[in-house]
């Protein structure tokens, strides 16, 4: 089931085509939001929001547009890039009264700002004023209050930005555990691809307003018909002894890499290999990584 | 009965199943929270300091008078040489630290929110821009309209039990309590609407604070320039500029207690009003930019 849907969405800012014309779905599960600075990352979140009008196209969030009503957001959550908690209040307080405005009774909210406080790690501090936090604390208020009032979707906007590598990990598993165990529906906007990787299910990529792929990760990440030899010592040899055995190599330091390899390619790899007395490291099939997706074109998924 | 080793047990995250709340709910928790905010509750004694000091500024003087008054009142010789201020004269006072008190705590209303990115979140909550200052400027209103009216309503009070017949009283002078509340309101309401609307562009409050009273002073010396320069209807319209005057001029009209300006005093009603609901549109038409930034 889609619960994001946007159909050819443009928007402009003057002489600026922040989104032009892009076409995607997103279903439940984490969701990257792919794509560098400027790619239309915030613009399309702000359209999802009802923030924004689009200038042509439309958008569709949990089966509701976005223009019509704010009422949908009863059951969206969004966690902003920017700073966006009071300094002077404490996270238990403020986490409460974000509940109520989105919703909740009073005694459920303030219920609800202790329980979600706990999951994400902030139960002990949840008195203390929110402007005493550290950067990571602060990132998982942010992330407590996108969820207080149990939305079905929450968006996040760089979640992981300014975050030290230990505090980045924490975080990335910390949706993980958000989108798995509490079955809340992420959409991650980022442009980071490691985070993406790391903790989503499926991508949207853009690139300068447009739509470059959507899929699973999984499928964008998927090993390829190429085969990668790692070696200690001996590649230029063993790329000579492939040469001789009728395979064309490519070298790259101490690592080789075979195009379009079948099965039998692989004895013969490993033929050249005792022939050559190369020193083998690793030998594997290689993986697209993500960051291929911005130069390699694809046949499914393709841009809309 | 054998008692086994206590265990936790983690029920995991449970969801909301409940009903949710109407939309009117939610505009009166954004309601409630701007009212604590405007009388400093659940903060600090320095956030207290302000809204208290200066609302007690605006009540204390009449509690003080009502005081002397009913101290005096046996001495019917000492007492005829004491008179209480009229309805609309207290205003000529209480303008003052009413004034400072919309200028230093409405603010706290709407500054922090923008400085600290919280307004973000509000957009992103099942409410419009619209609800959010609406319910903000409803919050100061009502704790600015209370302050306003609290004093006369403190006079009200006495001029009834001092009277040799408080009911005969009470039945003949009933019409002070509707004009007493619009006089709060014609107070209340222009100056945190003109309050908040210099908040919404500054990130910080003394830069508001300073930006709604230079509003007010800069009009009030134009209004006096205009009125020492010119005369007739020339001064009159100049002198529309000096809101305090504009809206003593209102009170005094409600109250039936004219003796300003050669202008009617619905006319200063009528300008009033009109400048409020411009100020009121430029306000929401601000917040609204903000919320989508």
């Amino acid at each position: 089931m889609a619960l994001l849907r946007a159909l050819s969405l443009t928007k402009t800012y003057g002489s600026v085509r922040a989104l032009d014309g892009v076409s995607f779905e997103i279903g439940e599960g984490i969701t990257g939001l792919l794509g560098s600075n400027g790619a239309g990352k915030t613009t399309s979140l702000k359209l999802f929001l009802g923030l924004i009008r689009p200038d042509s196209g439309s958008a569709e969030v949990l089966g509701h547009d976005p223009r019509v009503s704010p009422e949908f957001r009863a059951r969206v959550g969004y966690a902003p890039e920017h700073d966006c908690l009071p300094k002077g209040v404490s996270a238990a307080e403020f986490l409460a009264y974000m509940a109520e405005v989105s919703g909740l009774p009073r005694s459920a909210a303030r219920l609800r700002a202790s329980d979600i406080l706990r999951h994400v790690g902030l139960f002990e501090e949840r008195y203390r004023p929110i402007g005493t936090y550290s950067t990571g604390m602060k990132q998982r208020v942010k992330l407590a209050q996108a969820l207080v009032h149990d939305p079905l979707l929450a968006f996040l906007d760089e979640p992981t930005a300014g975050l030290d590598p230990i505090g980045r990990r924490e975080m990335l598993e910390l949706i993980r555990r958000v989108g798995r165990d509490f079955g809340i529906s992420i959409v991650i906007s980022t442009h980071l691809m490691g985070d993406v990787e790391r903790a989503c299910d499926s991508v949207v990529v853009l690139n300068a307003g447009r739509l470059l792929r959507t899929g699973a990760v999984s499928g964008l990440t998927e090993e390829t018909e190429a085969l990668e030899i790692e070696l200690v010592e001996g590649a230029p040899a063993l790329q000579e002894a492939l040469a001789a055995k009728g395979l064309t190599a490519r070298l790259d330091g101490n690592r080789l890499t075979l195009e379009q390899v079948t099965g039998e390619d692989y004895d013969t790899v490993r033929d050249a290999i005792v022939s050559s007395e190369a020193l083998l490291y690793r030998l594997a099939p290689a993986r697209l990584a993500l960051a291929d997706v911005f130069s390699t074109p694809s046949e499914e998924g393709e841009a809309t | 009965m054998t008692t086994g080793p206590a265990e936790i047990f983690d029920l995991g995250y449970q969801g909301w199943e409940g009903q949710r709340t109407s939309r009117w709910r939610r505009r009166r928790a954004i309601w409630r929270d701007g009212v604590r905010i405007s009388l400093g509750l659940g903060r600090g004694a320095g956030a207290k300091f302000a809204s208290w000091l200066l609302i007690g500024l605006a009540l204390v003087p009449m509690v003080v008078l009502v005081a002397i008054s009913a101290f005096l009142s046996p001495t019917q010789e000492a007492a005829d040489g004491f008179e209480l201020p009229s309805y609309a004269d207290y205003y000529d006072w209480a303008l003052v630290p009413l004034t400072l008190f919309a200028a230093v705590v409405a603010p706290l209303l709407l500054c922090p929110d923008r400085r600290d990115g919280v307004l973000a979140l509000y957009g992103a909550r099942p409410i419009t821009a619209t609800d959010y200052v609406a319910s903000r400027w409803a919050a100061f209103l009502t704790v600015a309209g209370l302050a306003a009216w609290l004093p006369v309503v403190v006079l009200f009070a006495w001029n009834a039990l001092d009277a040799a017949s408080p009911g005969s009283w009470l039945s003949d002078n009933w019409d002070v309590v509707p004009r007493s509340l619009a006089s709060a309101a014609a107070v209340a309401i222009p100056l945190t609407t003109l309050a908040l609307l210099t908040a919404s562009f500054a990130k910080r409050r003394a830069y508001a604070a300073v930006a709604t009273l230079a509003v007010v002073l800069v009009g009030s010396a134009v209004a006096g320039i205009g009125e020492d320069s010119f005369d007739g209807s020339v001064a009159d319209v100049i002198s529309l500029a000096g809101l305090p005057d504009v809206t003593v001029d209102t009170v005094r009209w409600i109250f039936s207690d004219e003796r300003g300006p050669s202008r009617a005093g619905w006319l200063s009603g009528l300008w009033l009003a009109g400048v409020t609901v411009v100020l009121a549109i430029w306000l929401l038409q601000r917040t609204r930019q903000l919320v989508r930034e």
